[in-house]
């Protein structure tokens, strides 16, 4: 297993296991509306990272072989943020706007800090 | 007034990603091109990249489509 997989398995595993703490928060606390609509940002932030992680993996086959590659870009990703929010905003009973916008930005978050403290680990071990 | 505010904030936030990407996928093909035994360790330094740089555009997309809908 390559490196770029192993770094995009520890992101899913991460995600996955934030997303059930948010499942636990709205099966148990009173914050249904919020802990709902965390899930629903993070199943779509899981879709981007997923759709990311399968475009650069395309696009480094591409290059190693020489061929051509044809991607919508970032727009798909965009565009998913955008569903995201038309949905919370349809359904403001169920989905709470704020949290669907923190949600949709967890594994970015998640990214951050991991990256993080990949490189304080890695100076550590340097000296 | 509001579909202007959504469209400056869509437009800003794509160019600022468009150039920030890219830079990255750019430098990234010019390393594999020339080290393809370091595409692992280049692609995973490309994928931090670009979900960094997604982050703020995707913002800017959902207050845009939350103005629109205002």
């Amino acid at each position: 297993m390559t490196e770029y997989t192993m770094t995009f398995r520890r992101y899913i595993k991460y995600t996955i296991f934030m997303l059930s703490f948010f499942v636990l928060g709205y099966g148990v606390t009173s914050y249904k509306s919020i802990f709902l609509g965390l899930t629903f940002g993070t199943l779509f932030s899981l879709y981007n990272l997923w759709s990311m992680y399968s475009k650069i993996e395309r696009l480094g086959q591409a290059i190693t072989t020489k061929q051509k590659v044809k991607t919508m870009g970032s727009l798909s990703r965009l565009l998913m943020g955008g569903l995201a929010v038309l949905i919370a905003m349809r359904y403001p009973h169920l989905f709470n706007l704020l949290s669907v916008v923190i949600g949709l930005m967890t594994i970015y978050i998640i990214m951050l800090i991991d990256s993080l403290s990949q490189t304080i680990r890695i100076s550590k071990e340097k000296r | 007034m509001n579909l202007i505010a959504a469209a400056i904030a869509i437009g800003l936030a794509a160019l600022g990603a468009g150039i920030g990407n890219g830079l990255i996928v750019g430098r990234t093909v010019e390393g594999i091109a020339r080290q393809p035994e370091l595409k692992s360790t280049l692609q995973t330094t490309m994928f931090i990249g670009v979900a960094l740089v997604e982050a703020l555009p995707i913002i800017g997309v959902v207050i845009a489509f939350i103005v629109l809908n205002k």
